[in-house]
């Protein structure tokens, strides 16, 4: 089966440390919330955890994100600004996911380098990156030295407001987390994704008929030649 | 009118002689005697010929009794005793002395008004004084406030002796707050060594200038001595600040005190933290519609009525972590007993949470505390009203712990979901047996 490399490894990296980071931060932000009724460590090393990790996620944060402002992979996250477009490709995508996928029927996504998200996961990711993601850093960054940030905290109406923001956004997480896990067993095999996540590479399988148009989905692998495509059989 | 409980004995006329040859005698002696190195045994005053004798007194027009016996001998002692009668009581002409009837009122207005004889040597102190709780409570009509009187006895006062842990003044009217405060490490200290330099009440209070204490002053009483110790706390306290300016000390330093919250309603632009007095006659009225303490809806309502457009000064709530009795503010252990288990503020329903006061300042500067249901900490309502305090886990809001659930629920229901609908079309025949899904051209990638 071809392959298509589409995980440079500084997003692999990214990836694997975001993915143990908060894995801890939701581990840690339970026991810190819920100490009393789960005693699992002390809520000082949960607090402590939970920042240092924290921090940690803040630094790798930058590494992806200055990996893709340096590199023309960025065009990946561009959003498609035609709404008719997102909105096809969007309901194909949940038609396939919801009854196609059952049917044995092509994915209407086709992979490449610069477009490896499809409609659903390119709105997902500008949310949860782009949005999300950024706020509960500043949330997170904002109460852990709180008197430091007392200034901003005032102003978007006091630690409390930042707190429930924190937590709002944690619950959103949790969810996409647990949504992402399984969406990521839905390749041709249970363990494709996962895999493709360590190795760099997808595998692709040879197209036999184009399941929906290009501007709905994206542009044909073979259509568009990366600027130092890599790919291996 | 002068009365003397031994009038029979003074009737005897050798002893009457002989009273009259000593005061004719300390009068003609000249200038009032002088107690410089050694006070006299004997003072020299000739006041003290009639005011020396024990039991004299005088009862006042509304009944309480006027003691008017002077001590001889510990007056002479006393850091007084060189400056002679007339030094303080200038009011007095000994030749129409005593007058036959003077107009006082009470023994209370006669202290009053004698405090202000104290002027004319220590203006520093009387100021300091007028400015304090106890000089305002004075100024505003409190005859319970305690003058200069109160607290040093004019006729015996001597150097150092209200350094001493066994001769605070404070004791007298705040005797519970300083028996919890012998019990203390400070306490305890002083106790144990004279050389102790743990503080009496005047080290945290001051003498004179004693404030009421909210806000911050409390905390800037121990931080005065324990220097360093924002910085010893932030070697193993996350957010060590935060917790300065949320938690009192004796929160943690009383391991046995009862806790509460207590919402301070302030300016916010108040840099004092709490002096200025707002928002009382609402709280009042809000009171007597409901009597069962402020909840959370309505503490939110009276925080729009304060900040409502016509308000030239926004008002907002600062939370405290206390203790909620004076007494117990006072029982500081020894360090190694402090609390320093999270849990005791963290978790749902901590003792800490249960008990909450909205506190006010009142008219005379001392604080005004309205109970509070403890849902205003952690209701939705909390958002809006009690903005300002926080506690992680302890106070946390409920419909948020329910938003956790569902979000936990939901995102395992998609996968379980998803994986019983694929069983179920496969089941009926409406799916061709792909049990993974066929993500035949590798269309989902992650970030």
């Amino acid at each position: 089966m071809p392959r298509i490399y589409i995980h440079p490894l500084p997003v692999r990296i990214w990836h694997w440390v975001n993915a143990a980071g908060f894995v801890v931060m939701i581990l840690t932000a339970i026991q810190i919330r819920y100490v009393g009724l789960i005693d699992v460590i002390s809520f000082r090393t949960a607090v402590l955890v939970h920042n240092y990790t924290g921090l940690v996620l803040i630094a790798n944060f930058f590494v992806w994100l200055g990996f893709y402002l340096f590199s023309d992979r960025i065009r990946a996250y561009l959003p498609e600004i035609n709404p008719r477009k997102h909105f096809i490709g969007s309901f194909r995508q949940m038609y396939f996911y919801g009854y196609g996928i059952f049917k044995g029927e092509p994915n209407p996504f086709h992979l490449s380098i610069y477009r490896k998200f499809n409609p659903l996961q390119s709105m997902t990711y500008q949310v949860v990156l782009m949005l999300l993601v950024p706020i509960q850093f500043y949330t997170g960054l904002l109460m852990w030295d709180a008197k430091h940030f007392a200034s901003q905290i005032d102003f978007f109406g006091g630690i409390r407001v930042i707190d429930t923001v924190h937590v709002l956004i944690f619950c959103a997480l949790v969810f996409y987390l647990l949504v992402h896990v399984y969406l990521g067993t839905l390749g041709h095999t249970r363990l494709a994704h996962f895999k493709a996540m360590f190795s760099g590479y997808e595998d692709v399988e040879e197209e036999e008929a184009p399941a929906v148009t290009a501007a709905a989905t994206g542009p044909h692998p073979t259509s568009e030649r990366p600027r130092n495509p890599v790919t291996a059989a | 009118m002068l009365k003397f409980k031994n009038t029979k004995t003074m009737r005897r006329p050798m002893q009457m002689l002989m009273l009259a040859g000593a005061l004719f005698a300390l009068t003609w002696s000249g200038s009032p005697a002088r107690a410089e190195d050694e006070p006299s045994a004997a003072p020299e005053e000739p006041c003290l010929g009639c005011h020396g004798t024990a039991g004299m007194e005088k009862t006042l027009k509304d009944g309480s009794v006027l003691k008017l016996h002077v001590p001889g001998e510990a007056f002479a002692k006393s850091v007084h005793g060189a400056n002679g009668c007339q030094s303080c009581h200038t009011d007095i002409d000994p030749a129409a002395h005593p007058p036959s009837t003077k107009d006082i009122a009470s023994t209370r207005a006669y202290s009053i008004a004698a405090s202000e004889a104290c002027k004319g040597c220590h203006q520093d102190k009387v100021d300091e004084w007028k400015s304090s709780i106890h000089g305002i409570l004075i100024a505003n009509g409190n005859v319970r406030a305690p003058v200069c009187s109160d607290c040093h006895n004019p006729h015996a006062v001597m150097k150092g002796a209200a350094a001493q842990v066994e001769n605070v003044a404070c004791k007298n009217c705040h005797g519970e707050i300083y028996n919890a405060y012998l019990g203390s490490v400070h306490g305890k200290s002083r106790l144990a060594s004279k050389e102790s330099y743990a503080p009496l009440c005047s080290g945290c209070h001051t003498a004179h200038a004693v404030q009421p204490t909210f806000g911050d002053a409390p905390r800037a009483a121990c931080t005065g001595c324990h220097a360093d110790v924002l910085d010893q706390h932030k070697t193993w306290l996350p957010n060590a600040a935060l917790h300065f300016e949320a938690v009192s000390c004796p929160a943690c330093h009383v391991p046995n005190a009862k806790r509460k919250v207590d919402l301070m309603l302030i300016d916010q632009n108040d840099k004092a933290a709490g002096t200025k007095q707002i928002g009382v006659p609402l709280f009042e009225a809000s009171l007597k519609s409901g009597g069962k303490g402020i909840d959370a809806r309505t503490l939110w309502n009276l925080l729009q009525t304060l900040n409502n457009e016509d308000a030239t000064e926004k008002t907002k709530l600062r939370g405290l972590l206390t203790v909620q009795n004076a007494p117990d503010a006072h029982r500081l252990a020894h360090k190694d007993q402090a609390i320093s288990d999270c849990r005791t503020c963290h978790s749902k329903g901590s003792e800490a949470f249960q008990s909450v006061s909205i506190s006010l300042v009142g008219p005379d500067g001392r604080r005004v505390g309205y109970g509070a249901n403890a849902d205003v900490l952690n209701s939705p309502m909390s958002l809006g009203a009690v903005k300002g305090f926080y506690a992680v886990g302890g106070t946390r809001i409920a419909a948020l712990d329910i938003l956790f659930i569902l979000a936990v629920l939901g995102g395992a229901s998609v996968g379980i979901g998803h994986l019983v609908l694929g069983w179920i079309l496969r089941r009926y025949g409406l799916a061709n047996g792909h049990k993974h899904g066929s993500d035949a051209t590798g269309g989902s990638a992650s970030a």
